[in-house]
């Protein structure tokens, strides 16, 4: 149990780190604007987590502060110039609405990140997605200028992409701060997956469904073009990185995550493809969230079965004490 | 591609997710698997059936008596549930007392008569649509939204029963936001 | 229900909607704006009150479906006068409110609970019962509105407020969903620390239906 909680904290603290030097990444191109936007996010996120753990009559551990990376990758989606008091708000929503009033880390059902990107983009969806250019550093106080909208948007409804593949993997475009650096968030999933942060087959899962069907549905002229730009876009590659594979939701078997990710992957491309909807993946990660839990408790009732048989084969009544833990942490 | 297409289409016209038509009834619903089944097809049955005889009354009924819309709706569906009863009651006596709850549980609900009221209103502006096939299609198509928030739910049902959900908000509050959000994700589809 | 009922349980014990989630439609999707809160009290409080009464005449020895149809009669037929009356004093609510108006008339409350709690009281006592059920109902209904309008629109019954962010996304069903999840929350909380516990685990009651 000591081993399991201290690896959990070492995920949080791996994600922390990856999603810091996205935060680093952002502060060159956008400013401290962005910066301030991140730690507006995370304090919030922190304060409501404190309180409604105490009104929960819990107590505040080293493992709640995983509220601090879902403040970050939410932070992270949004554009640099979000009006903070709606960030703080989402945050809000987030922590209390989304997570604490379901049993916190414990029971989490969604993922806080897209469940505040959902409510903002179903409640402000013109300040969530439009941005400033790169390099175009606002005030933290100032109004921002010369908005414009994302690349995304202008790959989902033209099927060309205006900008050059170095630019694109520098995340020098316009579009959300912290998702658009594809070359680091490529380095951030290989991380991640390599000290078994997330859930590779999640990750495999969204990515293969993505690329496949951008091979046998292009999007672009070119099935080359169109694997590479919707891999690209939309925040598929962030999201595939960060709230599908995300250990806490994606089923915990390999195989059942992989066909998660997959579903997830299909549903968002064709949203995207007939209906130009930007960050479609977000969404549907919302959406497909009775898929998880369902595939959870389909790996809890093959687990227990498997246990039974055991139990029946070993002629004893103790349940090996692994799988006992998994299934109350599932309960 | 059809198919994501239709659960997209499904989704968003959900009478749950988009409309909270029938919602109460799907909590009951998603308590037991066996009862989801029955009550989630006897609620398809209704809307199937009801959406037929709709049409009949939308035909009928000439626009001055408007308002005695929901007294013949009303009728139509009294008269599908006796016959709806009669039908298990012959079809299998012994299990009869068990049948027969799903029916009483299904037959005047939001997710029926909102069903029945929002296919006609839907159906009848249109000249091509307003045909009994397309109403019983539409009341089917409802049916089955029923079944997929019923099993949006099922899927969360112990979770969000768990011991680890505050007990203020264990069962139908946590129920609420868990709909409410997703809810919200398919709301943010449009 | 193992302790013994009060007729104010409909208030506060037993709300109609934050306890047996009953008629939760409207408010998710209607309620949004007081008036149009209002417009549902209206409606709910005329037609619940007037079935129910009427629906107390009804031979108890009828089969059960049969009686259930003749409440559900009985309050479509009560409907006619009472929308007639509405497009009086709320004609432009009634659009808006459109469907729900004509759902709210075969609520479980007439079609269910009538028959399994308020007719096997006497009528005296049905009658203050139904009232404070109804009250229940109006209570929640409007507090939720209230909540809603000021949230997603910074208006109070249309009169404009001073605020800077408007969640608009609470007049939308999912945020009457989340807003009626809170409130029955908050609803339970209250109970359990003012001595009558509602915090059931469970799907709640078997007999509930919805409108």
């Amino acid at each position: 149990m000591q081993k399991k909680i201290r690896s959990q904290r070492f995920i949080c603290l791996d994600i922390f780190l990856t999603l810091l030097t996205l935060s680093i990444m952002e502060y060159f191109y956008y400013g401290l604007r962005a910066v301030v936007l991140g730690c507006v996010c995370v304090a919030v996120s922190v304060a409501a987590e404190l309180i409604s753990l105490r009104l929960m009559k819990r107590k505040f551990t080293a493992d709640d502060l995983t509220c601090v990376t879902d403040a970050l990758i939410f932070a992270l989606m949004l554009p640099a110039v979000f009006d903070m008091k709606i960030a703080a708000i989402a945050c809000i929503f987030a922590v209390t609405a989304a997570k604490n009033l379901f049993g916190g880390r414990r029971n989490m059902m969604f993922s806080p990140a897209a469940a505040a990107y959902v409510f903002v983009l179903a409640s402000w969806k013109n300040s969530v997605l439009m941005f400033t250019e790169p390099h175009v550093h606002t005030g933290v106080f100032e109004k921002a200028e010369n908005l414009v909208s994302s690349v995304s948007h202008s790959f989902n409804v033209t099927g060309r992409m205006s900008v050059s593949d170095f630019e694109l993997l520098m995340g020098n475009v316009p579009g959300a701060a912290g998702a658009t650096s594809i070359l680091l968030l490529a380095v951030a999933a290989a991380v991640l997956i390599f000290r078994r942060d997330i859930s590779a087959g999640a990750f495999v899962g969204t990515i293969t469904g993505t690329a496949l069907l951008a091979c046998f549905v292009p999007m672009g002229s070119s099935i080359g073009m169109s694997v590479k730009y919707t891999l690209s876009t939309n925040m598929v590659l962030f999201a595939a990185v960060y709230i599908v594979s995300d250990k806490r939701i994606a089923p915990k078997k390999n195989y059942y995550a992989f066909f998660y990710g997959l579903f997830v992957a299909v549903f968002s491309y064709i949203l995207v493809l007939t209906t130009a909807k930007e960050n479609a993946v977000i969404i549907a990660s919302v959406i497909f969230t009775p898929v998880a839990l369902g595939l959870r408790n389909l790996e809890n009732r093959i687990e227990t079965l498997r246990a039974d048989e055991a139990l029946k084969a070993a002629g004893s009544d103790d349940i090996p004490a692994d799988q006992a833990e998994e299934a109350v942490a599932d309960e | 591609m059809f198919l994501i297409a239709e659960l997209v289409v499904l989704l968003t016209t959900n009478l749950i997710l988009s409309q909270a038509l029938g919602t109460s009834t799907l909590f009951i619903a998603a308590g037991s698997r066996k009862n989801l089944l029955w009550i989630a097809i006897t609620i398809t049955v209704f809307t199937t059936v009801g959406s037929a005889a709709t049409y009949f009354i939308e035909l009928l009924l000439p626009d001055q008596y408007n308002d005695f819309r929901l007294l013949l709706y009303t009728a139509a569906v009294g008269i599908l549930y006796v016959l709806l009863l009669t039908v298990l009651y012959f079809a299998d006596r012994a299990g009869f007392g068990t049948t027969r709850k799903y029916v009483h549980l299904s037959a005047f609900n939001c997710a029926v008569m909102g069903t029945l009221f929002s296919v006609s209103d839907r159906l009848s502006l249109h000249p091509t649509l307003n045909t009994m096939g397309s109403f019983m299609i539409a009341g089917a198509e409802a049916g089955t939204g029923f079944i997929l928030a019923a099993f949006i739910l099922t899927a969360a049902y112990r979770r969000l029963n768990s011991v680890s959900v505050p007990a203020s908000f264990r069962g139908f509050p946590a129920m609420l936001v868990y709909l409410g959000i997703i809810s919200m994700a398919v709301y943010a589809l449009t | 229900m193992s302790k013994k009922n009060s007729v104010f349980d409909g208030l506060l014990g037993d709300n109609t909607v934050l306890s047996s989630l009953m008629v939760i439609s409207p408010i998710i999707v209607c309620g949004d704006t007081v008036m149009n809160g209002i417009a549902l009290v209206y409606a709910f409080s005329v037609i619940t009150f007037l079935s129910v009464l009427i629906g107390s005449f009804v031979p108890k020895k009828l089969p059960y479906a049969v009686k259930i149809i003749i409440y559900a009669l009985i309050s479509s037929a009560v409907f006619i006068p009472t929308k007639m009356a509405a497009e009086e004093f709320f004609p432009d609510i009634i659009p808006r409110i459109g469907v729900y108006f004509m759902l709210v008339a075969v609520n479980s409350l007439i079609t269910v609970r009538a028959e399994a709690f308020f007719y096997r009281m006497k009528r005296g006592r049905m009658i203050i019962s139904l009232f404070f059920y109804i009250l229940g109902f109006d209570v929640v209904m409007l507090t939720i509105s209230l909540i809603r309008e000021i949230l997603a629109y910074s208006t109070v019954c249309g009169r404009v407020m001073d605020a800077d962010i408007l969640i608009s996304g609470m007049a939308m069903p999912f945020g009457g969903f989340i807003i009626l999840g809170v409130m029955c929350g908050i609803y339970r909380k209250f109970l359990s620390v003012f001595g009558s516990d509602d915090t059931r685990g469970d799907g709640g009651d078997e007999n509930v239906s919805d409108s």
